[in-house]
Formats: C-alpha cells, structure tokens, sequence
C-alpha cells in the first residue's frame, strides 16, 4: 500500500471576490520528495501555498498536509517549516532571539547555534534585525523553517536578494535536509533551481496546473534547438530556411540532426558560425505554456 | 504565548518611543493627579482622582501602546510570522498584549496606593478591584477592534484618539457632574459605568447592591468591545 501524501490538494479554488486566483487545482507531493511548483507573475502559486500553510482558507476543493488539515497548527507546524516570501520579524530584536522565539513556538526542539551556523547568521546573532540587509533578513527566514529539522518545509522564493555564496550555502542544507528525509516544496522564478534540484515540477498558468513532471517529461514534448551563422556566399543547409541570416532548426532528434548538419558542413567546407545545440529547457516550457 | 509576552517586554524596553510614550508620560499624568488631588477632589472628589488616574494610564498607556504594538506587528508581517508556528490566535494576542497590560495595571494600581496613602484610601476595595479589572480588559478588546482599523503604527496617533479622548471625556463628565442627571446616558456611554463604579467604590456612601447594578453595564462594554475586536481584527495588511 503506497504510503500516503505529505501534501494533498484536491480541487482546490482560491477567490479573492469575484476574482479567482486558483481553479481546481490538484495535486500531491509524496514524502521526501522535492517539489517545485512554478509559474508566471500572477499564475496563483502564492494563494496556493498559502492555503497549504493555513494562512488562507479555499473557496472549494481539500487540502491535507500529513492526512490534517493545514488549518490545524497544533497538529501540523511542528512537522512543518515555511519561509514567507516575506520576512516578517520584530526588528528590535536580535537574529539570536528571533531564532529562539520562532523556533520555541514551532513545537520542535533545536540548538539555535547550529541553526545560525546553518543559516551563516552566526557574526550576526546579537544584532537587531532592524539592522540587517535584505538578504540577511531571507537568512533568518530560512533559518527559522528549517529550526529543528522539520518533516516538510515550505520554500517560498528562498533565494531572492540573496548573493551567490549565500545560494550556494542554502541548497547546501536543503540537501542536507533531503538526506535526512525532509520533503521540500520549492517556488521559485530562477527556473535553474528548480530544474536542478526538483524531482517533480508543477507549472502553474492562470490560476490552474497546465503541466506536472519530472524535468525530462515536461521537455520531451518540447523540440530541441540548432541554431548558426553561414558566412555571406556560402551554400544553404538543404531543408533549412534562414531568418535574418541566422539559421533555426528544432528537432526531437537533437543528436541525430546535429551529426547531419556537421557533416554537411564538413563536406560542403562551410563554417558553421556561432552554433549552438542544446536540449529544451524549462524556460521554454514556460514560453509554450505563455503563448498557449 | 509567554515565549511571545517575553519577546514583547524586551522589545518595550528597547523601543525608547513606546517607553516615552506609552508607559512614562501616563504615569507622569497619572502622578500629577495624585501630586494634585487637593484642587482636584474639589472638582469631583478622590473617587473622580481615581477614575481619571486609571482611564489615563489605560488608555494612553495600555490601549494607544496595544494598538501601536499590534498594527506595528501586523505591518511588518511578524503576525504572520507568528501564525506560521503552532501557537494559536487566542495565545498569540495573549502574548502580544499580556506585558503591556500587566505594565498598565502595575502602574495604576501603584498611582492609586499613592493617593489613597497621600489621602483616603478606598471604601470598598474589591469593587474597585473589579472595576478596574473589568475596565482593563474593555481597553484590551477596544485595542485589538482599533488595530483592525489601523494601517500602521503612525496612523495609531489617529485612530486611537477618539477611544481615549472619549473615556477620558466620559470619566471627567462623570467623575465631575456625578449622574444625578442623564444617568442613563452617562452610564451607557464607554466608561461611564466603570467610572462611576470607581467613585463609588473609593468614596463609599453608595449601597452596594446600587454599585453592583452598574457591573452589567460594564461587562456588557467588554462584551460590546470583543464583539468588535472579533469582526475588525486583522493578522494581515490589506493588499
């Protein structure tokens, strides 16, 4: 018997008015897994993890964290860490403090050192939050989702402002965190994160799931792309037609086409200028699911 | 919710702001009453010192720093932040507004030892206690429905006058005029009833059971005040 879904939404409708933001949206998110769910500005990923945290109530549908209801924090937060999008900390007090009180009432037990030391806020334990810079700040955030090693956590945007030794360190603990069987659920708009690390992505558009999968499902369906330079004079590749004088050609066969254009351009003495081949990214998911 | 009371005091005593205003001024207010009672219990005796000495410290102390503290607190996201742990709503509050609170009433329990031992004490105590009790959690219910309407902590200068200006105003109508005369109005007005409660209870001379008549009217405003907290509370900005 398959065990059951640490996150389980089932048609789930979020309204704000007459606006709805999410339309029967399901899914699931199994234990251990890394999940992304993605979108454009707007696509309804924000209302979404706010009914999955309990900050929000849906209009229609379910939504089961651990088999309870999100709303129950008694039952739900201690096997749960979330950092907002937001921050959202009292700046008169200090990192140590801030770490100390969030994690006292999450209803799990930690040392706040070595969540500091995780987190890269150890220099700045004493200081005021109110002192702190925007990337801290998404720091002591971090810091107080992952207090005491939380089943699930919740990744909202975790790496906005941040620079790029500090990206480098949080998705060192969140592998961390992997390995010792967190399950983690990732929104993002650095589509490279999300294609790196998810097992599973969910692409949200206009308030509804257009697309769910594992990387490579969500890109077969894509084609590939190969694209050069002739030089002016030189004869055209048979079966390609040219804008603008630069040459694109999408193929399911990446490999395949890719030899035959070398070759022909091996026989013909042609330079192949400014080629680049390269399989469909995520970023062209996007684009598809944008246009469709 | 003693985790989040405890993180609130720190912060009080940090804030030289809501230290100034919130907790030194009242008390300051509150003193020169007491440091003054001779001219003012000429106005409406020591019962009317009292009532004024309590409304002042709760609500320019415990009410305007409650508001101030909360709209603060939900500008920031700190709410949410909160609400994201597995603390509830009811310890969350409890916890936000308890060291305020208890500041509030150290401080005017303390002003009116001073002035019954500068003075005459009160005549009935546990009226008085019940008075000022009841009247402390109308201000904290007041404090959470006002939150609801405020934005941030500079439109709290705005939005928690006319709360504490009218008890203020009820107190002094009362305290002064006494309500022999629009009694019922007087009572029903925000605070009237504590108020005269208070004189009774300091002054004496009322039949208790007349005292104890005014005890509905001053529990049916703390209703009246948590009714309101209840429906204009909120833990997140308006978008």
């Amino acid at each position: 018997m398959p065990a059951s879904p640490v996150i389980d939404v089932e048609r789930l409708s979020v309204t704000y008015g007459d606006f709805t933001a999410v339309r029967d949206l399901s899914f699931h998110v199994r234990r251990g897994e890394f999940y992304a769910l993605l979108g454009t500005n707007g696509a309804g990923k924000t209302s979404t993890l706010e009914v999955v945290e309990g900050h929000r109530r849906a209009a229609s549908g379910a939504v089961r964290i651990f088999g309870e209801s999100p709303r129950d924090r008694r039952a739900v937060r201690p096997r749960m860490g979330v950092m907002l999008q937001e921050s959202g900390f009292s700046p008169d007090l200090t990192v140590r403090e801030s770490v100390g009180l969030i994690g006292a009432l999450s209803g799990r037990s930690d040392d706040v050192d070595r969540v500091l030391g995780i987190a890269g806020l150890t220099r700045k334990a004493g200081t005021r939050v109110s002192q702190l810079s925007g990337g801290e700040k998404r720091r002591l955030d971090f810091a107080t989702a992952v207090y005491g090693g939380p089943e699930l956590v919740i990744l909202d945007e975790p790496t906005t402002g941040l620079d790029i030794q500090s990206r480098d360190a949080l998705w060192a603990a969140v592998d961390r965190l992997r390995d010792e069987g967190s399950t983690i659920v990732l929104t993002t708009h650095y589509l490279e994160e999300a294609q790196q690390r998810a097992d599973r992505i969910g692409l949200m558009h206009e308030g509804a799931l257009h697309r769910e999968g594992t990387v490579a499902e969500l890109t077969q369906a894509l084609p590939s792309l190969i694209s050069f330079v002739l030089p002016p004079g030189a004869p055209e590749p048979p079966t390609v037609g040219a804008l603008n004088g630069a040459f694109h050609i999408e193929t399911f066969s990446l490999q395949d086409d890719l030899y035959r254009l070398l070759g022909w351009a091996h026989d013909t003495g042609v330079e192949l200028r400014e080629l680049q081949a390269g399989p469909t990214r995520l970023d062209d998911v996007f684009r598809a699911i944008g246009r469709a | 919710m003693l985790e989040i009371a405890r993180s609130e005091m720190i912060q009080i005593f940090r804030n030289r702001l809501v230290l100034v205003t919130g907790l030194v001024i009242p008390v300051a207010a509150g003193g020169y009453f007491v440091y003054q009672h001779e001219v003012f219990s000429d106005l409406g005796g020591l019962g009317y010192i009292a009532a004024i000495v309590m409304f002042t410290v709760l609500a320019f102390g415990l009410y305007t720093t409650a508001v101030t503290t909360l709209a603060s607190r939900r500008q920031n996201l700190f709410l949410k932040r909160l609400r994201s742990t597995a603390a509830g709503d009811a310890g969350i509050l409890a916890g936000l507004v308890l060291p305020v609170t208890v500041i509030s009433l150290v401080q005017a329990v303390a002003i009116l030892i001073v002035l019954g031992a500068v003075a005459t004490g009160p005549a009935q105590l546990p009226l008085l206690a019940v008075a000022i009790l009841a009247t402390t959690a109308m201000m904290v219910a007041l404090a959470l429905a006002t939150a609801g309407l405020t934005n941030s902590p500079e439109h709290a200068q705005v939005t928690t006058l006319p709360v504490s200006l009218s008890v203020i105003a009820v107190a002094s109508w009362v305290g002064i005029a006494g309500t022999e005369d629009l009694a019922l109005l007087k009572r029903l007005l925000p605070g009237g009833a504590a108020t005269e409660l208070v004189v009774n209870a300091w002054d004496g001379g009322v039949p208790l059971a007349d005292s104890l008549a005014l005890l509905p009217i001053t529990m049916a405003w703390v209703l009246v005040a948590v009714a309101l907290a209840a429906r204009l509370f909120r833990w997140e900005p308006r978008r």
